[in-house]
């Protein structure tokens, strides 16, 4: 069972950290000034979640978060393909926000009830912020979903949502998880984002495709990535690598 | 152009010939940010936030005026949706020269905010009903009992206010443990005074 909960707990965690470290390079960059610092802030909050849950692993055995944060290469990580993708123009990267985050945000709830305590407690705790993250996206998504800017992020949307359906790729663990009231199950969660998602979506003049007509990008949770990932790993961990032993 | 930042030097900028023109005044409108840092606490002033409509201001106030120490509810009014009385001096209160005044139309609940200090922030002190600005001055006066001397006042209708949700304030949950976003939590000039001594020492 603990290589079950492993598996749970790498592919939570290389989420939040490439997704954090990808949305972060809109440091700096971001459409204004008041955006930047939001979408940085939860940028970092997700590199933090992170180490929450590497945190977790650690304590089963796994090395030590910056080890496995920095010292991994791109097929041992298990995150979905979605995340990877370059950040793009910013309609992509709100979009890839919005499906992500959604998914994020009724995963923990689900990870809320767990039967392993440590991970019911820290997904309680860490739901408020994933909370705001919805909030963000929603507000941006209803703002740009209509008028001018709709045929963007249609294209956007369009471009993403075969990666997003990548994030329920079930793990070769699947039952066991579920028929030990751990985690609810990709495809309960799935069904959850997909009604969560198109409610947001029915306040906007954007359309959501026939889910069911489109392939699943998959193979991330299996280390099985995108040309996208390793680049950002080197980038990444240039600074580690250069003095691991650094302490800053 | 070239730049050490590896994320500038993917965009691939063209080298600029000359500066880029900028309009003159292309912000959006400005909203006014008023933040709980404790349950049960006055919501105080913390500053403005540029935004197209009051929800996205709320979303930049959240992490531009909410992202250290704790936060427990945050308020948002439209800049010109705020009424501002004139600015006294010395030993003077604005409410020495408010007038008493009656008023028998349609009332409506407005938030009354008072500065204490010039240079600090305004503080939230009550509500009033009240039929106007002027009017909502007056019952101020009469009701909300003040004891200091009071150099500004802003009036703001209560339904000009977005107020966070009661449920939405878990988002400012995680707050006291985001240290790192604190200077202080690096302990650089520790570390800098470290660094010379091993310098000097070697």
């Amino acid at each position: 069972m603990t290589e079950a909960i492993k598996d749970l707990l790498y592919k939570i965690a290389d989420d939040q950290l490439i997704i954090g470290h990808r949305n972060s390079e809109w440091t700096g960059l971001g459409p204004m000034l008041e955006e930047d610092i939001a979408f940085s802030s939860m940028a970092q909050d997700k590199v933090g979640q992170s180490l929450a849950f590497y945190n977790l692993l650690h304590d089963l055995g796994e090395s030590d978060p910056d080890t496995v944060a920095f010292m991994r290469n791109a097929n041992q990580f298990h995150n979905c393909q979605l995340v990877e993708l370059p950040i793009g123009e910013y309609d992509f990267s709100l979009v890839r926000h919005f499906l992500f985050d959604h998914a994020e945000m009724i995963r923990f709830e689900m990870l809320s009830n767990s039967a392993v305590e440590e991970i019911a407690q820290l997904a309680r705790k860490l739901v408020g912020e994933i909370r705001y993250h919805v909030m963000h996206a929603d507000v941006w998504i209803k703002q740009l979903g209509v008028g001018d800017t709709r045929e963007r992020l249609q294209k956007a949307l369009e471009m993403a949502l075969p990666y997003a359906l990548g994030i329920f790729e079930e793990s070769k663990y699947e039952q066991d998880l579920i028929s030990n009231d751990i985690f609810s199950g990709e495809q309960a969660l799935r069904d959850t984002w997909q009604s969560s998602i198109t409610t947001v979506l029915t306040e906007t003049e954007l359309q959501l495709p026939d889910l069911t007509t489109l392939t699943p990008l998959i193979g991330g949770r299996y280390g099985d990535h995108s040309d996208h990932l390793q680049p950002l790993l080197d980038e990444m961990s240039e600074v580690f690598k250069v003095d691991p032993g650094a302490d800053w | 152009m070239d730049s050490l930042d590896p994320r500038i030097q993917r965009l691939n900028f063209p080298k600029w010939e000359k500066d880029l023109e900028k309009n003159h005044l292309d912000q959006l409108e400005t909203y006014e940010v008023f933040v709980q840092t404790k349950e049960g606490k006055p919501y105080q002033h913390e500053g403005v936030v540029h935004a197209s409509n009051s929800d996205m201001a709320f979303l930049f106030a959240k992490e531009q005026f909410g992202r250290r120490y704790t936060c427990t509810g945050m308020w948002i009014a439209r800049s010109s949706d705020v009424s501002v009385s004139q600015t006294t001096e010395a030993d003077k209160s604005v409410y020495d020269f408010v007038e008493a005044s009656a008023n028998s139309d349609q009332l409506e609940s407005c938030e009354v905010f008072h500065l204490y200090k010039r240079g600090k922030q305004h503080r939230h002190v009550g509500a009033v009903q009240a039929a106007n600005y002027e009017h909502a001055l007056s019952e101020s006066k009469k009701t909300i009992d003040e004891q200091k001397t009071v150099y500004n006042v802003w009036v703001i209708k209560s339904s000009d206010l977005l107020k966070s949700a009661e449920e939405d304030k878990v988002i400012w949950s995680t707050l006291p443990e985001k240290q790192f976003r604190d200077a202080i939590a690096y302990k650089g000039a520790d570390k800098i005074k470290e660094f010379k001594e091993k310098q000097a020492n070697s």
